[in-house]
């Protein structure tokens, strides 16, 4: 009796969720015979055909210049953003003069670089790779303050109390402790740096999967732009599943992983 | 360190690093590749005059509108079914999940095909970024009311659709003006995005509707114009800032029970 309860408790985990992806594709279908044109609503079976043809060829090549430029860009805007958090939490006058600025630039968004990123990069990697660092900085910049500003000072004081280096301090209490903040901040920035990227990939660059978009536009091949619409939303979703695992295996000691924006 | 120099410090960061660029910039003969402080103030003076930018602002703020407000009459009814019905929850979220996961600009080619250059497009990618914050935070207020309300009402007799309009809808409001100020600025930045996107498209053919995405487009490829991008770009900054602000002080004063 309960075997066959746990048989369909895991049958079910498994056909609730596909059930919402076929009726997706079902409905998908029942447009594209309905409007019967190839062009507008590519039938799923050319839109696979495409998705065969795209991994045949430049697919892998795609994914790799996308995934180089978010780490580019997401590693440089992330260890700026922690830096700066840690100076400002450290220094007064660095506060004074870093929180200005980054409240002066914060509310323009990383998609209105793009012309100028244009402009000082050229087309090429430089203009994903600058808007994906833009767009990762201040996330992880505000949260990573917020978060070390709220550290226990108790905790501070004990650990300075028992000899510890200022070194020490920062590595074993305030980074620790912070990371819940931050880590909310980067799963935010990678939200954001995703959009910024394909975005930039689309108008300022010459590779990645957000230029590949482009290049199945200027062929008119729909079902080529619904195929990489596919594996953008397929690499999007597995990215933000990854950090949210990082997030609970890693912070598992954490009572709320919790953060503001 | 004193109130005055907490309030001074920021101006005269802000003064000097200004004054210092405007000298660099003179002294290495890049004007014109690189934005001037003054140059900027100077377009800043001539566009107002002639009121390009305010057009190009009040169409792209319209199709922000009318793109949020799409973009709420779906997500939230949405939002209400699958934070209400958990089946619909587990059979619908990984398909959302997916749909989130696609960059809104990423449709670009399909809503211009479906839609047209017009604007339309634009309102589709719009709308497409703005459903999601109003799906995920309504259906979590909605989740977040406490059962002990929904088995009162229940018990009092209370059916279907008057839970939904005096229990789950006052409950999660506060929640879902939060989804909606999100789904605000996430709208604001994918009209830029999109009109952007859609100018470079179309840079030929003159377009009857232009907003500020296009005019950057034909700033930076026609006009070769620094100065201007860089205004642009200010503006983008102070109407997300005042959208952002705007809708805090509203959320405060309707929702004065909220903390946030």
């Amino acid at each position: 009796m309960r075997r066959s309860a746990g048989l369909r408790h895991f049958l079910l985990s498994w056909l609730e969720p596909l059930s919402g992806v076929v009726a997706l594709a079902v409905g998908w279908q029942i447009a594209s015979m309905v409007a019967a044109n190839p062009t507008l609503v590519p039938p799923l079976q050319t839109i696979w055909g495409a998705l065969v043809d795209l991994a045949h060829g430049d697919l892998v090549n795609d994914i790799v210049a996308s995934l180089f430029h978010l780490a580019g860009g997401f590693g440089t805007g992330a260890i700026l953003g922690l830096l700066l958090a840690l100076l400002c939490a450290r220094f007064e006058l660095v506060a004074a003069v870093i929180d200005p600025i980054a409240e002066f630039l914060r509310p323009i968004s990383a998609i209105a670089w793009i012309p100028i990123a244009i402009l000082l990069f050229g087309v090429g990697q430089g203009v994903p790779m600058f808007l994906i660092f833009y767009a990762s900085l201040f996330p992880i910049f505000v949260n990573a303050l917020d978060g070390i500003r709220r550290v226990d000072p108790t905790l501070v004081r004990a650990a300075e109390m028992l000899g510890a280096s200022r070194r020490l301090v920062v590595t074993h209490i305030v980074l620790p402790a912070a990371l819940p903040a931050v880590f909310a901040g980067a799963r935010l920035s990678l939200g954001v740096g995703w959009v910024a990227m394909v975005a930039g990939e689309l108008v300022g660059a010459d590779t990645g999967l957000g230029y590949r978009i482009e290049y199945f536009q200027e062929f008119f091949s729909m079902e080529g732009v619904m195929a990489t619409i596919v594996v953008i939303g397929i690499i999007g979703y597995l990215l933000d599943a990854l950090l949210r695992l990082l997030q609970s295996s890693l912070l598992r000691w954490s009572p709320a992983h919790g953060g503001s924006r | 360190m004193s109130p005055a120099m907490r309030i001074g410090l920021p101006f005269a960061v802000v003064a000097i690093v200004l004054v210092a660029w405007e000298i660099a910039v003179r002294a290495s003969h890049t004007q014109g590749l690189v934005p001037l402080p003054s140059g900027v103030v100077h377009s800043a003076l001539a566009l107002t005059e002639d009121g390009t930018l305010f057009s190009a602002l009040g169409s792209s703020l319209e199709r922000v509108v009318i793109g949020f407000a799409i973009a709420a009459a779906i997500g939230i009814p949405i939002g209400l079914a699958i934070g209400t019905v958990p089946v619909l929850d587990r059979t619908l979220r990984p398909v959302l999940d997916g749909l989130r996961g696609v960059a809104p600009i990423a449709w670009i080619p399909m809503a211009i095909l479906w839609l047209g250059v017009r604007g339309d497009a634009a309102l589709f990618v719009v709308a497409y970024a703005a459903v999601f914050p109003f799906i995920l935070n309504t259906s979590e207020a909605a989740r977040r009311i406490p059962r002990s309300l929904f088995h009162a009402a229940e018990s009092l007799g209370a059916g279907r659709l008057l839970l939904i309009r005096s229990v789950v809808l006052p409950g999660a409001l506060p929640f879902v003006f939060t989804g909606a100020r999100i789904a605000m600025a996430f709208a604001w930045g994918s009209i830029i995005a999109a009109e952007l996107a859609i100018g470079i498209k179309v840079q030929t053919a003159r377009r009857a509707v232009a907003g500020i995405g296009q005019l950057m487009v034909d700033t930076l490829y026609v006009r070769r114009d620094v100065d201007a991008l860089v205004l642009y770009m200010i503006v983008i900054g102070i109407v997300s800032f005042l959208i952002d602000s705007g809708l805090r002080r509203a959320q405060a004063r309707l929702m004065p029970w909220t903390q946030r």
